[in-house]
């Protein structure tokens, strides 16, 4: 039982490091919170592999603290460092709204998942509801940012969110298949970095209002 | 060689091709040259061997490669096919239309290089998505697509081209991410369930035990299936990359676009389909299906009218047919096979059409349709080919596609849908006066001064050529080969036991299917 409280604590400090990331203002901050983030998830996996002594989770612990703790926040300082534009890093929506809209979105993830009943997470509802938010938390960041490089905090959001709900949910699963998920993540994330690198130095712009010449 | 072989040796052959070509890239013009001729040979392997593995399915049955990683049953025989021959067209085309390109200065050498190695490796992503058994595998597979294909549809550099590139990733990856949580939570819902949580990744798996599946969660999971790999169909809400992503594509890859990855993120849809139909039962995948299908087709028919760029106007239409598929599947048998058939007329009708927009964009150095006028006296050849495409796509007959929109009309009437029935007509209406207007406008119309008079190559017309004549063979008298895959196919859509279902047609003038295979050794027998 002290193991669910645990994980559920952490799913629940997920959110709230979500929040602060969609909040952020400058960018640099904003990859050293996905870092954080990403931390507080790798200690949910620990968690969960230390409750259900799942082995293969301790594995998947090592691969998302490689990728997601520092690989993935070093190539968003590194890109931050090269590339800036002040007028893109003014929200859409300001601070204000994002967190009733975050309690919002926790609120219906709660009472979508609240009917599953599958045994193995019957004290995880709380953690596999986290997981479920943070696909529209992920959303919320898209839409909130200006700044396009922004923007890609909120599909590595999402990507945790499904991480998640992997180690909640098939937390005896081979690790090839974590492995093959943050692994094409990352290169995803890498290929919109180098897109983006192109969109900048073609159009010195980061702001996507400026990307609108396709209408219709 | 066995079909498991050749499948094997299938997922190779582009892959071989696209690294050729990257090696290429700072080679000199013999080295291009040798990679082009790499490619061809490519392309033509990768429509024999692909044809071959469906054709073995068809007649044997399923069969499964690497540890039942990889699975072609009737369904993605299907899928298979389409994309083979697709591949090949289009692949072909790309001669001609990058060789123009090429030769005017507008791609340099590393590009057309570059070219190469990207549209091998997007043929390979593909060809990974359609034969997946691994549901994981079959999401990395179709997000690989994106990755691979986006730096094509920003090819030219160009404000436009980055921008819809730009687009093109953030859109598909987010949705994507929804694919994804959908893809996790089938597969953990089966992990928690199955004996031997290791086979839960499989779909023969998770389909053959699917009625001990968590309803809640199979409800969720379909809609972030259908939202996320729905993204990448281009369905209503979620299609606005796609008609940057078309227009601004070089021709060929927007028809490789349009008339396979829409497809292969269709197929992933269904296998879920198939699945959430036999856990829960059909009522509440056909009716979202339906939604969401009569949605595309409604919103993108006002588009195709309004649209004044040629291939903006094809990639709404893209969308449309994409939407008349999907509801097509939630109407009953009838509706199966009209949508199945729908699969391969679309997708050939539209590669037909983009190629004829790519010979447009490069004779007159626009896509305006205010501004290209008489096409028939410019260049004939392609006049009269473009024209016969806009009619195909706008369901006239003699070509495919009539037929298979006449049996989605006919399988709404059959589900007692008279009002449905009476709105989808409108639409169809709609789109076909918006193909006949480009028609009217720019194949017809005097020939502009400064456009000079002629055919731009073999290369650019030939494969156009070859897709009339697939669509006037598929509209009046179709094979009894094609007829006996679309039954296989919508047998696998139907999770049916029955031998045969085509038989409700009652087509007449046709071998039955049942009758073929009784008649027929089978690949195991010769």
């Amino acid at each position: 039982m002290t193991g669910d409280i645990l994980i559920n604590s952490l799913s629940g400090l997920l959110i709230i490091t979500s929040v602060m990331l969609i909040g952020s203002r400058k960018a640099k901050s904003s990859a050293m919170l996905y870092s954080v983030q990403s931390f507080v998830l790798v200690l949910t996996f620990l968690a969960i592999a230390k409750s259900v002594d799942a082995e293969q989770l301790y594995h998947w612990s090592i691969t998302a603290f490689i990728t997601k703790v520092i690989a993935l926040p070093a190539l968003f300082y590194y890109a931050f460092s090269k590339m800036s534009d002040p007028k893109a890093d003014k929200p859409v929506i300001h601070f204000g709204w994002i967190i009733p809209i975050a309690g919002v979105i926790t609120m219906a993830s709660f009472m979508a998942v609240e009917s599953v009943q599958l045994p193995l997470v019957e004290h995880l509802k709380p953690a596999l509801a986290v997981s479920l938010g943070h696909f529209f938390l992920g959303l919320l960041c898209i839409v909130s940012q200006r700044n396009i490089l922004k923007q890609l905090f909120g599909y590595c959001l999402m990507e945790n969110g499904s991480s998640l709900s992997l180690a909640l949910l098939a937390n005896k699963a081979p690790g090839l298949v974590e492995v093959g998920i943050t692994t094409d993540a990352v290169f995803a994330v890498l290929f919109m970095v180098i897109l983006a690198r192109q969109i900048y130095f073609k159009l010195n712009t980061l702001d996507v209002n400026q990307l609108t010449s396709l209408k219709g | 060689m066995s079909p498991t072989e050749i499948l094997l040796l299938l997922m190779v052959v582009p892959f071989v091709a696209a690294m050729i070509s990257f090696l290429a890239l700072r080679g000199g013009e013999a080295t291009r040259k040798f990679a082009i001729g790499c490619h061809s040979l490519s392309m033509v392997l990768i429509m024999i061997l692909s044809l071959t593995v469906a054709g073995s399915v068809f007649i044997d049955g399923p069969i499964q490669a690497l540890d039942n990683w990889l699975y072609i049953d009737g369904l993605s025989a299907l899928f298979l096919s389409v994309l083979g021959v697709v591949s090949f067209l289009t692949g072909m085309y790309s001669i001609g239309y990058i060789g123009h390109e090429y030769k005017h200065g507008e791609l340099s050498g590393t590009k057309v290089a570059l070219y190469y190695g990207l549209f091998n490796l997007f043929i390979a992503t593909m060809l990974l998505a359609v034969s997946s058994n691994n549901v994981i595998m079959m999401w990395v597979a179709i997000e690989a697509t994106t990755i691979c294909s986006v730096f094509l549809v920003g090819l030219y550099g160009q404000r436009s081209s980055l921008e819809a590139a730009w687009k093109y990733i953030i859109i598909c990856s987010v949705g994507l991410a929804f694919g994804l949580f959908g893809s996790i939570l089938t597969y953990s819902n089966a992990a928690a369930v199955f004996a031997d949580p290791a086979n839960a990744i499989f779909w023969t798996d998770i389909h053959q035990n699917a009625k001990a599946l968590d309803p809640t969660l199979v409800h969720i999971s379909f809609i972030f299936v259908l939202i996320g790999f729905g993204t990448k169909v281009g369905l209503f809400p979620m299609h606005a990359w796609l008609p940057d992503a078309h227009s601004e594509a070089p021709s060929p890859v927007s028809a490789l676009l349009s008339a396979g990855l829409l497809n292969c993120a269709l197929l992933v849809i269904l296998r879920y389909y198939i699945i959430t139909v036999k856990a829960i039962g059909p009522d509440f995948p056909e009716t979202l299906m339906l939604v969401f299908g009569f949605m595309s087709v409604a919103v993108s028919a006002f588009f195709i009218i309004t649209q004044h760029d040629i291939k903006r106007k094809l990639a709404y239409h893209s969308v449309e047919n994409m939407g008349l598929i999907t509801l097509a599947i939630a109407l009953g048998p009838i509706g199966v096979i009209a949508g199945l058939m729908h699969v391969i007329n679309h997708s050939l009708a539209k590669t037909l059409m983009f190629c004829g927009a790519g010979n447009i964009l490069l004779k007159y150095g626009t896509r305006d349709i205010t501004v290209v006028k008489g096409i028939l006296k410019v260049a004939p050849m392609t006049g009269i080919l473009v024209a016969i495409g806009a009619l195909a796509l706008g369901g006239v007959p003699p070509f495919s596609m009539f037929v298979s929109e006449f049996l989605m009309v006919t399988a709404a009437i059959s589900e007692d849908m008279p009002f449905f029935t009476l709105a989808l007509l409108s639409l169809l209406a709609i789109v076909l006066g918006g193909l006949a207007h480009m028609v009217a406008c720019c194949v017809m119309g005097d020939k502009p001064d400064e456009i000079e008079k002629g055919e731009l190559s073999f290369m650019t017309i030939a494969p156009m050529v070859v897709i009339v004549g697939l669509i006037v063979i598929m509209g009046t008298f179709i094979p009894n080969q094609v007829l006996h895959g679309i039954d296989r196919a919508a047998l696998v859509l139907l999770d049916s036991d029955e031998p045969t279902v085509i038989n409700i047609l009652n087509l007449p003038g046709i071998v039955q299917p049942t009758e073929m295979l009784a008649t027929k050794p089978t690949l195991a027998q010769k």
